[in-house]
């Protein structure tokens, strides 16, 4: 693949063809992940897009990579190509690592308490996304001179049993000096908080058109919601807030593209993301009415991985706090325009 | 996203970048000399005539106009850059932010030859300062129910007669562009029969009204027109144009930087002193959506730059970015004990009473925000 805007349109219009052939199904511990769905996006090699070709990757740009995810978000697939192509997969190329092969998922977490020692991690890895499901694992763990980004092959390791809100595999793993690549960790937490950012934006931007969708269709007192204005007020707040976070959430995106530090560009995307999630999901299911409230609806595909989303990869509050300590000084104006 | 609310990214601009630096060293200079204070909102309450005629020395006023009427031919990205630096800092540029925001573009746009050659440089230079006629006593959100009138007189003249509220430093300023009725109202076309006026406010029958805002402040005025006859060529663009033209007119005035930055002088106070976790998790969270804003901001700016009038965008940024301002205050006031007093010894406590008691107007002015999620509305299908 090669660069450019066109690839990347092709690139979401072959992964929607490929969702268009799944129906979106509700996650049960029987059923924790599309298995089907990733092996045929690995088949179409999208599980590779933006890592490079020398690596094992299928080639193309970020911008291929992060309208992979947007898409796979957008259309809820549950999958772990966010994990994969965002976060992990640049992070081990940028620490000088060996990248698995890209049809064996690779994944990433961020808490727990993780030791390497002699190349060999271990602890406790917790809130692992997509813990039992993937074949390979990055994380933080702390070295001798400080901390690495430490990449394993989980084997058939086994996991424990936990889940966020939509049901994506959650859990952890406990580690007892397993063989690991080690290298330098780089900005690991800020990709894995800016991958969950571009997965909140497009699945905002999704429910919105679902919310306004809806409420063209809607009749009741002899008309569409669309038409009652305090609905008009609910749907422009939504879109106020979708328009926001996509427009920083691009602007972090293309500061990683160029290459440059991205910590706290990915601090304030995840921030605004994050706090877009209450007016969005909570308006949407309000002018949804009592079916969005069913598992029968597409609604709750979205919303519910939205407030899970918006908690994983630090939370609004432990990146505020990033985004506010880089800020606070006698010259806040300077380093405020400097971050996007 | 429909296509009426998506914009394109913004290319990088070095050029902006390059002014922004120059403003920000001038700034640097004259809080260092004292030339100014520090205050919130002072777009609209900081009037400094002379501040204003440096500004237009140094070619950073009427940025992006014709060299011929005196500007500059630079892009919107680089006027954003300067406006957004002097917002910033707290600058006294009420003086000429409406006429070189809004008026020269106007005049640019439909007036004639004469009017151009003689306003816009005048602009351009920071002495010739403008007033907004559009709101009256009884037409607020509704403008279309507007009831000045003017009516020809035999030597071609307006005669015009009616009132016009929230003229902001009219007292201060030079000219106003007055929405009138040229035509009796028509029930079954409520947009038809305005017209735009130019209209001298020197003019023998034109009255001037103070209007004192919550802080005690005379910003506002009452621009009372008891047959004040103002010569037939002031007439700007179409007679019967005028709802279309005060329209795209709304474009400009609603998207800059002063729709997010109005308070952030007492974000930056804030920002000095925060030091505990609950405090910079405040100011991230503020900083986030102001860095959000400002994205989008851009890129209208960028859509301007491109000859674009992003009419529905500038609507929405308008109705998030005033919705923040009034935010900052608040979020603030929620982490740190200091009691908003305009005679506080403490700087932030200054600038919590500055920003309290000019909130009501950020969601007001430039169109209340229940009128622009309405346009927003019609944006994504919906009217």
């Amino acid at each position: 693949m090669s660069g450019g805007a066109d690839d990347t349109d092709l690139v979401v219009e072959t992964v929607r063809d490929v969702l268009a052939g799944h129906e979106r199904s509700t996650l049960t511990p029987e059923r924790r992940w599309d298995a089907e769905l990733w092996a045929e996006l690995a088949q179409a090699g999208l599980t590779g897009v933006g890592l490079p070709e020398e690596a094992g990757g299928s080639g193309g740009e970020l911008a291929d990579a992060v309208a992979v995810v947007g898409t796979l978000a957008a259309g809820a697939g549950a999958v772990p190509v966010a994990e994969q192509l965002l976060v992990a997969g640049p992070a081990v190329l940028a620490a000088g690592l060996t990248l698995p092969p890209v049809d064996q998922p690779l994944s990433v977490g961020v808490s727990g308490a993780l030791r390497v020692e002699d190349g060999r991690l271990s602890g406790t890895a917790t809130d692992v996304a997509w813990a039992g499901v993937v074949r390979h694992l990055v994380v933080p763990a702390a070295g001798p001179d400080g901390e690495v980004l430490a990449l394993v092959d989980l084997g058939d390791l086994a996991a424990s049993d936990a889940a966020n809100l939509a049901g994506e595999p959650r859990g952890s793993y406990v580690l007892d000096g397993v063989p690991a690549q080690v290298g330098p960790v780089g900005e690991l937490r800020a990709r894995y908080a800016l991958a969950r950012a571009v997965q909140l934006s497009a699945a905002a931007e999704t429910v919105l058109a679902w919310t306004v969708q809806y409420a063209g269709e809607r009749v009741q007192f002899g008309r569409p919601l669309a038409k009652f204005q305090g609905i008009q007020v609910q749907l422009a707040q939504m879109a106020g807030e979708v328009t926001a976070v996509s427009a920083l959430v691009d602007a972090a995106v293309q500061r990683l593209e160029r290459g440059e530090p991205v910590e706290l560009a990915a601090a304030a995307a995840k921030v605004r993301a994050g706090a877009a999630v209450d007016v969005v999901a909570r308006l949407a299911h309000q002018v949804h009415g009592a079916i969005g409230f069913t598992q029968e609806h597409r609604l709750h595909h979205l919303t519910t991985r939205m407030w899970s989303w918006r908690d994983e990869a630090g939370n609004e509050t432990t990146w505020a706090r990033v985004l506010g300590a880089a800020v606070a000084g006698d010259d806040p104006w300077p380093a405020l325009v400097g971050i996007v | 996203m429909p296509s009426t609310l998506t914009l394109a990214p913004a290319p990088p601009s070095e050029a902006a970048e390059r002014v922004r630096l120059e403003v920000r060293e001038f700034l640097a200079a004259e809080l260092a000399a004292g030339s100014f204070e520090t205050h919130v909102d002072t777009w609209l309450s900081g009037v400094d005539p002379a501040f204003s005629r440096k500004l237009g020395e140094r070619g950073w006023l009427g940025m992006t106009w014709p060299k011929q009427y005196g500007g500059h031919e630079r892009t919107a990205m680089e006027r954003y850059a300067v406006t957004e630096e002097l917002l910033a800092a707290g600058a006294p540029v009420a003086a000429h932010w409406i006429a070189d925001r809004q008026s020269g573009p106007n005049l640019l746009r439909y007036g004639t030859e004469a009017q151009r050659r003689e306003i816009l440089p005048r602009i351009a230079a920071g002495e010739c300062y403008f007033v907004i006629g559009m709101s009256e006593p009884d037409s607020g959100s509704d403008l279309a129910s507007i009831r000045t009138r003017a009516v020809r007189n035999g030597d071609g003249d307006w005669v015009v007669d009616g009132a016009k509220v929230w003229t902001s430093n009219a007292h201060h300023s030079h000219y106003a562009i007055v929405l009138v009725r040229t035509a009796p109202a028509d029930p079954t076309a409520r947009h038809a029969g305005m017209s735009q006026l130019l209209v001298d406010l020197s003019l023998p029958g034109i009255t001037i009204n103070p209007i004192r805002i919550l802080d005690g402040g005379h910003h506002f005025n009452e621009v009372v027109f008891d047959s004040v006859v103002v010569p037939g060529d002031m007439l700007l663009g179409e007679e019967g144009a005028g709802w279309h033209q005060v329209t795209a007119e709304l474009a400009f005035e609603r998207s800059g930087p002063e729709r997010i930055l109005s308070t952030f002088p007492l974000l930056a106070a804030f920002a000095r002193r925060a030091s505990s976790e609950a405090e910079l998790a405040t100011l991230g969270r503020l900083s986030a959506r102001l860095l959000a804003l400002r994205q989008l901001s851009i890129r209208i700016a960028a859509a301007l730059d491109r000859g674009e009038l992003p009419d529905i965008p500038a609507a929405l940024v308008k109705d998030v970015g005033t919705t923040f301002e009034a935010d900052v205050a608040e979020e603030i006031r929620r982490v740190v004990d200091v009691p908003a007093s305009l005679d506080s010894p403490d700087p932030l406590g200054r600038a919590l009473a500055e920003a309290q008691l000019h909130q009501p107007g950020y969601t007001l002015r430039g169109g209340t925000n229940e009128i622009l999620r309405g346009i927003v509305a019609r944006g994504l299908g919906l009217r």
